[in-house]
């Protein structure tokens, strides 16, 4: 046995292995008091204001009418066939598993609202560009191999406004003809046809026949898929948990659900046609049409767009000015259309140019903030998305019913999407140059978008939108165009922007956002 | 005796600067055995010793693990993180020693457009205990050190312009123990091993994606990290040579997706080589210069970065 020598007494060592102790306690308090993410855009169980009885009458954008597809008559309450399937519902409540019980609250907070934050969540996980190939060209995203590398689709900003707008146009309308065969039939749900039936959640006075729940779940199953195709086990398995929360919740039996099921199917299958048909399949163009917007905008003298990626990308969907818009026909949306930035040779330009240089140079916290907090770029749910994200708690907070919340999510996408077709329209035809590439020495405290500069696509999409939010709650109608203003000039706090970008853009956006609050004070629904 | 410290470094202190102000300093002082002044050894400094420093590092990159996929990007190009760090350690007792640090860093993409980011980082204060040293059979001395440490930002910067912010932006408590071993020809081993705790970090944009969700919430939850390191050297009268293999392990987090930027919760794991240099002047009482290099071999998340090092810390006669 080797013999050791103990360093010191024992009393000290107590006193050192003691203060050791109080030095880690206290370090870990110091840092380990918040460590838990606090979420925002918590839905309690949705308890709606107004059932909104005549919602089967509001105006349609796709649908013909109402009655377009007949849900057939239910059997009756008193029926053995309707008997039975209150016994399911009893039986299935008696055996609900915890993980029904979190799935059935998580659906309770609204379906429109879930898969809006859901939708989000899908653009966020598809908003990424291809990456480069060994030889410097890029794949584009393929929908019929979507699981590839790149993966399908790539959600850059119009895909996602086109996205946003039509899962949220099918929506309301499924929902507006479901409402039609709600209060045609006017079959009560479960809970209030038989006292043995809980209602787990509020089920109000809405009649249960279609399930409102299952037309969502149908009609935004259909609509995902096509979208997001490589996420159909996600939105499958999403579709049915909705379903079968309708079920445990005790506010629709199995015809209930199998109708709706249908209803939105059906429904999805309209809008899915119309977006085969709406030209997004040639929005990204061809190398002969990207070098055709080159060479037109130096045969008018100016200086033309390139992409300052390395390798060298080719511009976002050049020709998804050419996409169908919702409200407008084509030449209503080229006469919103703001006129041509100033010429790349200009003063003005020069004067422009040296803004955004000294923006960026001399930027602030505080404006470095507000670039961030809009940057919506690669990786996140897009502007489009920002607005839905803002949207989601004035409706939740407003307490609507499906059907009306599904209005102000299908206006105000229908805007956006249009104010992407318009903004691209626009920017493809002026092929305007970045700062970047007019001036070398800005350098963005962004990520710098790989299209056009003129106008703003920010400021477009969220004037549009402040403008259709504005309309739906107007006692916030101010702080939504701050909020509006404040991320179009977090372009230029991002040094990817002019300001005659942001100012066009913007006008742009309020004319389309008024053009869709023309058609929501004609559509019935106040 | 006390000789003055550099200037504080100005927001855009060339290297040259900072290099002469060391040399000039270097050839000022004399001699003192080599102790030890790092958060990871396990030294600790004499009892009313006041001992401050400043290194300067400098960490490149042009590879980097997208998740596991090593890559270059032409938009990066390469990647440098400068920093000067000022430290302090005092020996409370012989045994406990404390410490703070304070970095100054400024990075730099060599290509694509993205702006460069510069800054005071974070604060860190820690203390030192060795612990249970023992001379086992008069050849050799083993012993332990206990080091707690916490830190938090002093400065508002971006924890999201990753990889240009200068830092991660939580507040954190890291527990870490060693041991080591020498013997009395001057060969010591060590061996350690830490577990850092992250506070949430708020960011400027209400939501956010990351490892297969969208969360709703400015505030990002930042997983436990666990690090390790094992080395060995040499140290005689003013000389130490350390040469230790750092590992990191972020206990969570999400990978960088294909073609995605880096997020401040990403999976953060590392394997680094490291080779440290320290001498005492044997002319100049109190001052010892140092140097060091590190190789980053595997990794996740991070970038294959090639640090050097230089430093020079001076004592205090109190």
């Amino acid at each position: 046995m080797p013999h050791a020598v103990v360093a010191s007494p024992p009393g000290r060592a107590r006193r050192v292995v003691s203060t050791a102790l109080a030095l880690l306690v206290s370090a870990v308090g110091v840092a380990g008091c918040d460590r838990t993410v606090q979420p925002t855009e918590v839905l309690p169980a949705l308890q709606p204001g107004s059932v909104d009885a005549d919602a089967g009458s509001w105006r349609m954008l796709v649908l013909g009418g109402p009655e377009q597809f007949q849900v057939p008559a239910p059997a009756a309450v008193t029926s053995d066939l309707y008997r039975a399937e209150l016994a399911a519902v009893k039986a299935a409540q008696a055996r609900m598993t915890g993980a029904q019980r979190r799935a059935l609250d998580y659906w309770s907070g609204g379906g429109v609202l879930r898969w809006n934050q859901l939708l989000r969540e899908l653009v966020a996980r598809y908003n990424l560009p291809p990456a480069p190939r060994p030889d410097g060209s890029y794949a584009a995203p393929d929908a019929e191999n979507p699981f590839a590398d790149p993966q399908f689709p790539f959600a850059n900003p119009p895909y996602a406004a086109r996205a946003y707008s039509y899962v949220s146009v099918a929506q309301y309308e499924a929902l507006k003809a479901a409402w039609h065969w709600k209060f045609r039939y006017g079959r009560p749900s479960p809970a209030r046809v038989d006292p043995d039936v809980q209602a787990l959640v509020p089920t109000g006075d809405l009649p249960a026949y279609p399930s409102e729940d299952a037309v969502l779940a149908g009609v935004t199953a259909e609509m995902l898929k096509l979208l997001f195709p490589a996420s159909v086990d996600e939105i499958t398995r999403r579709a049915a948990e909705q379903r079968e929360a309708a079920l445990l919740s005790g506010k629709a039996t199995a015809s209930d659900v199998a109708a709706g099921l249908a209803l939105g199917r059906a429904v999805a299958a309209v809008v899915i046609a119309r977006a085969r048909a709406d030209g997004m399949g040639a929005a990204g163009g061809t190398p002969a049409e990207w070098q055709a917007l080159a060479d037109d905008a130096r045969a008018r003298g100016e200086i033309a767009w390139v992409s300052l990626e390395t390798p060298a990308r080719p511009p976002m969907l050049p020709n998804f000015g050419r996409v169908q818009p919702w409200t407008m026909s084509a030449a209503e949306a080229v006469g919103l259309e703001p006129g041509p930035p100033p010429s790349t040779s200009s003063t003005r330009m020069q004067e422009e140019v040296a803004e955004v240089r000294h923006a960026v140079e001399g930027l602030t916290r505080a404006q470095l903030a507000i670039a961030l907090r809009w940057n919506d770029g690669a990786g996140t749910y897009t502007p489009p998305g920002h607005w839905n994200d803002i949207a989601a708690e004035y409706v939740r907070d407003a307490r609507m019913s499906e059907v009306r919340a599904a209005r102000v999510f299908a206006l105000l996408n229908a805007a956006m999407h249009d104010a992407a077709v318009g903004c691209w329209a626009v920017k493809f035809r002026y092929f305007n140059p970045r700062p970047s590439q007019l001036d070398p020495s800005i350098r963005t405290t962004i990520g710098l978008p790989n299209f056009p500069s003129y106008p703003s696509g920010h400021s477009t999409f969220s004037a549009a939108a402040a403008e259709v939010l504005g309309y739906f709650f107007p006692a916030h109608a101010a702080e939504l165009a701050a909020m509006a203003d404040e991320a179009g000039i977090s372009r230029l706090y991002g040094g990817i922007h002019y300001r005659s970008d942001i100012e066009q853009g913007k006008a742009h956006g309020q004319r389309i956002g008024a053009h869709v609050v023309r058609f929501a004070r004609a559509d019935r629904a106040e | 005796m006390s000789p003055s410290l550099p200037a504080c470094p100005r927001r855009s202190a060339p290297l040259l600067v900072h290099a002469a102000t060391l040399v000039l300093l270097a050839l000022a002082v004399h001699a003192t055995p080599a102790r030890g002044q790092t958060l990871d050894d396990g030294l600790t400094l004499p009892r009313r010793q006041l001992r401050v420093g400043v290194e300067y590092g400098h960490d490149r990159w042009d590879r980097y693990w997208e998740g596991t996929l090593r890559r270059s990007n032409e938009n990066i190009g390469t990647l440098t993180t400068q920093s000067v760090t000022w430290t302090a350690g005092y020996g409370v007792t012989s045994r406990l020693t404390v410490f703070a640090t304070i970095p100054h860093v400024w990075t730099r993409a060599s290509e694509g457009v993205l702006q460069e980011m510069r800054g005071w980082q974070d604060v860190t204060v820690a203390a030192k205990l060795g612990l249970l040293e023992r001379r086992v059979a008069d050849r050799a001395t083993v012993g332990t050190v206990l080091l707690v440490a916490v830190g938090a930002p002093i400065s508002d910067y971006t924890p999201d312009f990753l990889p240009l912010s200068i830092g991660l932006g939580a507040r954190r408590a890291t527990a870490r123990g060693v041991v080591h071993l020498r013997d009395h020809t001057g060969v010591f081993a060590e061996a350690g091993a830490g577990h850092t705790w992250r506070s949430t970090v708020h960011l400027d944009r209400p939501a956010y994606y990351t490892d297969g969700h969208l969360v709703l919430s400015d505030e990002v939850a930042m997983p436990d990290v666990f690090d390790y390191a094992v080395g060995a050297g040499y140290q005689r009268g003013g000389l130490r040579l350390p040469i230790m293999l750092v590992g990191q392990r972020t206990l969570g987090g999400g990978d960088i997706r294909r073609q995605d930027m880096p997020f401040v919760s990403n999976r953060m794991d590392f394997v680094r080589l490291q080779a440290r240099a320290m001498y005492a002047l044997p002319r100049a009482r109190g001052v010892m210069l140092g140097a060091g290099f590190a190789r980053t071999l595997t990794g996740r998340n991070v970038g294959q970065s090639t640090t050097l090092w230089a430093g020079l810390t001076t004592v205090f006669g109190l």
